[in-house]
Order: structure tokens, then sequence, then C-alpha cells
């Protein structure tokens, strides 16, 4: 630790060794000790049947992680979770057997909200690179857009999903787990594939690690960026589908409150927001401590109100301990 | 060149205004008689007030996107304490949104977060506290409380109340950006923060200012429309993040800081308001009118931003 980066921050030596020293495995002594403590606190935490409402609850939030998560390793950010998801309901809804109009597509609708969800994020990447406007802006702008329109196809109303490979998703067990944890699963997969074994995966890492050094070492930076974003789309309309299946129906606001539970998700797994570092198991663990202090409060008694707060207060103390103090002077 | 382009960004959101309200004018003349645009003028109060916060905020290069939750919060907050404080609640209300803005602001500068996650989690804070505070519910304000709310709702000499409170905050705004070592400062830390830094502005309290300021309007906001709706609702104002983002866009202030000022703001939510009642005339459907600001959000950004200051766009 050198003087200048003291001079930085006063109280910075202490904290910075202990950050360092806990390293990676952070989140997952954190996932441990919240599971045993909630564990000690009522038995009923360690009973399968939770243990697999967790897993339940926790396959949405890990498939949209997954999304953000090569998002937020590039340093760049994706607040249009809630517009792709709420869209890719809304017509999955419409595509599939449902109780408004006669389509049945069946998977080949499932196909089509991906390539929606893909498509939507091709846009999130082509304004943010084309236009060159930060992220966080452009994708501000279609979170409002995709709900605005799922709103306006639907109106108020609420669609039923008859469609049975759908309601399968959420009502049909393999191995105790339901259907919905195992298609999670398999996105966890082939997301950490894509991160670990292609160019692409190593690609957003330069990116995310120092951008004008990726450009610079031949990087097509702005083609893996617009890639990234549509590769994020894609993995919010599986959770447009994941979420149909579970609440039965789609309705305009299905994505309400998703986006910051997500968020929450990644940043608490330890994928920090600077980029460069993190990956998608951080975002397994990140998602299951959201999710178990969830099921944990609801064990206890807490009011759900109280979660929301608990959430925001995760998301600060996460993101605070994951900022490289010593490279950052300027925050915007 | 560079000073024609200047001239466009100062008058370009005043031109566009005049232009919609002539053409919405064109398709119904009783759009622009005196009457209407008073009406026009009170409907535009919540936004502009909530705009010319996050302004202050934006001419630091920062981002506030906890002002929805603060206001919905700040509208509860008055619906509960109104019958036993009366009209100390509003004072209490305002100061509580402040305090969120404060919160916001110091997770952003001393925890060094970036300002949009921070204000995201602190608004997510303020928004559990809100549905928690009212059960998440609607609270109606009863007759002896609606008594406390003349003074938002009502109208003196033929002007409705709510105008005059606009007026107030664009006076104030403006007083506190131009004649204020605090308004100078954001205007420099805006245009060049590392240059502000070398040259021993305190930077992190000028920011946190901005926030708390931010915040006070935010929780200004939401008491004008618990007083315009008599109720508060944890949800009141979840609609109003991205029209009062868009209205400090388009009225010219860049998203990159340094850039913009309150009045300018003013024309911003004036066009949204404007835009808002032409769509409602040729019946657009209301939730595409969402859509339609997020579109407008996005160009007007792509407008106005300074590209030179972020050598690497993320």
């Amino acid at each position: 630790m050198t003087a200048a980066a003291d001079a930085v921050s006063p109280q910075g030596s202490a904290w910075e060794r202990w950050r360092r020293r806990l390293g990676p495995w952070a989140p997952v002594l954190v996932l441990v000790l919240l599971s045993i403590a909630i564990g000690i606190a009522n038995d009923r935490f360690f009973s399968f049947g939770n243990l697999s409402r967790i897993a339940d609850a926790a396959s949405i939030p890990l498939v949209l992680g997954l999304g953000i998560t090569f998002i937020i390793i590039m340093g760049s950010i994706d607040l249009s979770i809630e517009g792709v998801l709420s869209f890719g309901a809304v017509v999955l809804s419409l595509l599939v057997l449902n109780g408004v109009n006669d389509n049945d597509f069946g998977l080949l609708g499932v196909v089509i909200v991906l390539a929606i969800g893909a498509g939507m994020g091709f846009v999130n990447g082509a304004i943010h690179v084309g236009l060159r406007i930060p992220s966080f802006m452009a994708t501000l702008g279609m979170w409002f857009v995709g709900v605005g329109i799922g709103n306006a196809i639907l109106g108020g109303i609420q669609v039923r999903v008859n469609d049975e490979l759908i309601r399968a998703l959420a009502l049909e067990r393999l191995f105790g787990f339901k259907y919905q944890v195992w298609v999670a699963l398999l996105a966890l997969a082939g997301a950490f594939v894509i991160e670990r074994y292609t160019r692409f995966g190593r690609y957003i890492y330069a990116i995310g690690g120092g951008e004008d050094l990726a450009d610079l070492s031949g990087i097509k930076v702005r083609r893996i960026r617009i890639l990234a974003f549509t590769l994020a789309g894609a993995f919010y309309g599986l959770g447009g589908v994941m979420a149909v299946a579970q609440q039965g129906s789609a309705f305009a606001l299905i994505g309400s409150d998703r986006l910051f539970t997500t968020v929450t998700a990644v940043v608490v797994g330890g994928t920090a927001l600077m980029g460069g570092a993190g990956g998608v198991l951080n975002t397994l663990v990140g998602a299951l401590i959201v999710v178990v202090l969830d099921n944990g409060m609801v064990l206890m008694g807490v009011s759900p109100y109280v979660q929301q707060i608990v959430l925001g207060v995760l998301i600060v103390v996460a993101v605070a301990m994951s900022v490289d103090r010593i490279r950052t002077r300027i925050v915007k | 060149m560079r000073s024609t382009r200047e001239l466009a960004r100062q008058f370009m959101p005043l031109i566009t205004l005049v232009v919609l309200v002539v053409a919405v004018g064109a398709f119904q003349p009783q759009f622009v008689n005196p009457a209407t645009l008073l009406q026009i003028a009170s409907d535009t109060a919540t936004l502009f007030v909530l705009g010319a916060g996050v302004t202050l905020v934006i001419m630091l290069g920062g981002i506030d996107l906890s002002i929805q939750s603060v206001a919905s919060l700040t509208s509860v907050i008055v619906a509960l304490l109104l019958g036993q404080l009366g009209y100390l609640a509003f004072p209490v209300a305002v100061a509580i949104g402040a305090g969120v803005g404060l919160l916001s602001g110091l997770a952003h500068v001393r925890l060094k977060i970036p300002s949009f996650i921070a204000s995201l989690a602190i608004g997510g804070c303020a928004a559990g506290a809100a549905l928690l505070l009212s059960d998440a519910r609607s609270i109606t304000l009863g007759e002896t409380e609606r008594g406390y709310t003349a003074w938002i709702t009502g109208r003196a000499l033929g002007i409705p109340n709510e105008v005059v409170i606009g007026a107030i905050v664009l006076i104030a705004g403006t007083v506190v950006q131009r004649y204020t070592a605090f308004g100078r400062f954001s205007t420099a830390i805006g245009a060049g923060e590392p240059a502000a830094i070398a040259s021993g502005i305190r930077v992190g309290l000028h920011k946190v200012t901005a926030f708390v300021l931010s915040g006070a309007a935010a929780g200004l906001a939401g008491v004008i429309l618990a007083g315009r709706l008599a109720s508060g609702s944890p949800t009141l104002a979840n609609q109003l993040l991205l029209p009062a983002i868009a209205a400090v866009i388009v009225g010219g202030t860049a998203i990159t800081g340094g850039v913009g000022s309150i009045w300018r703001t003013l024309v911003g939510a004036l066009i949204i308001t404007v835009v808002r009642t032409g769509m409602t005339f040729l019946n657009v459907d209301i939730f595409l009118q969402q859509a339609v600001f997020g579109a407008v959000l996005i160009i007007a950004v792509a407008l106005t931003i300074d590209r030179s200051k972020i050598p690497i766009v993320k």
C-alpha cells in the first residue's frame, strides 16, 4: 500500500487489507453464514421442501442475472430487464395456447420470444454503441419502451396461459426440483461455457478490464458490445418465459421489481460494477444469497416491505466492497 | 460552426416548444386559449419540480434515479402526518426527501458508488419504507386534512397555486445556480471534474448538496401530488421518473454535465406535457406514451451529449 493511496482515503488501508484477504470467497462465506444463521433460528430452513422452494425462487433471478453479468463484466449496465421481460412475457402469452386468442405455437412461441429478447438487446447495444450514449441511458429508454408497449398491447388485462409445456415448467418435477430449476441450471451451464471457453467470453473481460487496451489489441469492441447486449436480451426473454410459467399468466407489470433483485444478486455475488471481475458463478451465489435472505425473512415473519429495504442496503454494501478505491478517483 | 451549434442547443428546445404548441393548436383550436394553457402549466408543475431537482445532479455529471420513490414516500408521509401535525407535515415531508437525498449522496461520494446505482438502491429503500408505512395501500385525505392542502390546489388571482409553486422553484433554482458558490462550482465540476479537483473545489461536498436538493425537490413534488390527488400512495409517482429525466434532457441539459439550467428544464417539462396532451388528443394509448417518452429520451440524450468528455462510453 503506497502512501499516495493512503492519502486518497484515510481509513483505506485497514479496509482494503480486510477486503483483499476475504477476496473472492466473501460471497460464498456470506451465503454459508447466512444459511447457518437462518437454519439455527428456524429448523424448517434446511428441510428439503424449503430448499426446493429456494431453488424455485432463485431460478428467475439467476437467469436474468446471467444475462446482465455479461454486461456488467464489460463495465456497463442494462436497466432494460423489466422492459424486455414484460414485453417477452406478453408476446409469449398471446402466441401459445391462451385464454384470449386461438394461437397455439407451443415451443415455436418460446423460440420467438427468445428471438424478440435478443432483438431488443441488439437494439440496446446498437443504440449504445452506434449513438455513443452511456448504456444506462440507452437501456433506461428500452425499459420504458418495453413495459409501455406490453401495457399498450394488453391494457390492464391478464392473459391466462394454458400451454402445457409452459405450465409444466412450474408444475412438473424432476428429481424433486421443478423443471424451471433445471432450465435455470442449463442456462447457467450455457453461460459458463460462453464465459470460459469462447473468444467472446475472454473479450468481454478484456473490455471490462481496460477498453482502450482491448481496442488497441485488435478486439472489435463495438461488435462485442452489441453481441453482449443481444445475448443478455435472450436471457431476459427466457426469464420472461419462466415468469409466465410461474404466474400461469402474463400481464404488463409482470417484470416489476425484477431489475432491483437481479442487480442485487449480481453485485452481491461479487461481480464488480467497474467491470473486468466476477462471472456467472458469482451470479449463482449472489442469486442464492438474495433468495435465502428473502426466504429467511419470510420464515422469521419479517414484513415483505422490509425486504426491499434490506435489498437496497445490500446493493450499497456489496458495491462499496467491490469498488477499487485506489484505481478510481472520479465516480459519476 | 461551434457557435452555431451552441446557439442551436440554446434555442432548439424553445423553438420545439413553440412549434409543438402551434401544431397541436392547429389540430385543436381550443388548446390555445388561456384556460387550457394555464391548465397545462399547472399539470407541468409536479414534473418540473422533480426535473428541477434532478437537473442539479445532472449538471454535476451524475444522475438521481431515486426521485420517483422519494416523491411516493413523501406523499405517504404527508397523508399520514397531516391529521396530527397540520401544516408542519409539509416541511417534515420535504425534509425527509432531503434526508433520502443525503443518503444517496453519501453512498455515492463516501463509498464511491456510481450515482445511478447508489440512487437506485437508496430509492429502493425509500420505496420499501413507503410500502411499510402505508401498508401498501393508498391513503385518502379526509375532509379536514384536505383543508390544509388548499395552498396546493387553490387559485390566487385566477392563477393555479401549483403554477406559483413552480415559479418559486424556478426562481429559487435559478438563484442557486447563478448566484451561489454551489451553483458555480457545480458547473465547474460538471464541465471538468479533474480540473475542479485540482483547483481545490470540494467536489464531494457539492455532490452531496446536489443530491440533498434533488431529494428535497422530489419531496416537494410528492407533497404537491398528495395535495393534487388528495391521497398518498407508495406508487403515486411511479410513472414520473422517465418523464422527469426526459424533461431535463429535452430541455438541453447534457447528461455529461456542465451544460444546462433550471429554466431549460422548465421548457423541457412543458414540451413533455404538450406532447402528452397532444398524444391524448390524438388518442394515443396512455401506456404507449411511456414508450414514446423512452424513445424521445434516447434521441434527446444522443443530441445533447458531449462525446468529447467520455472517451470510453460504458
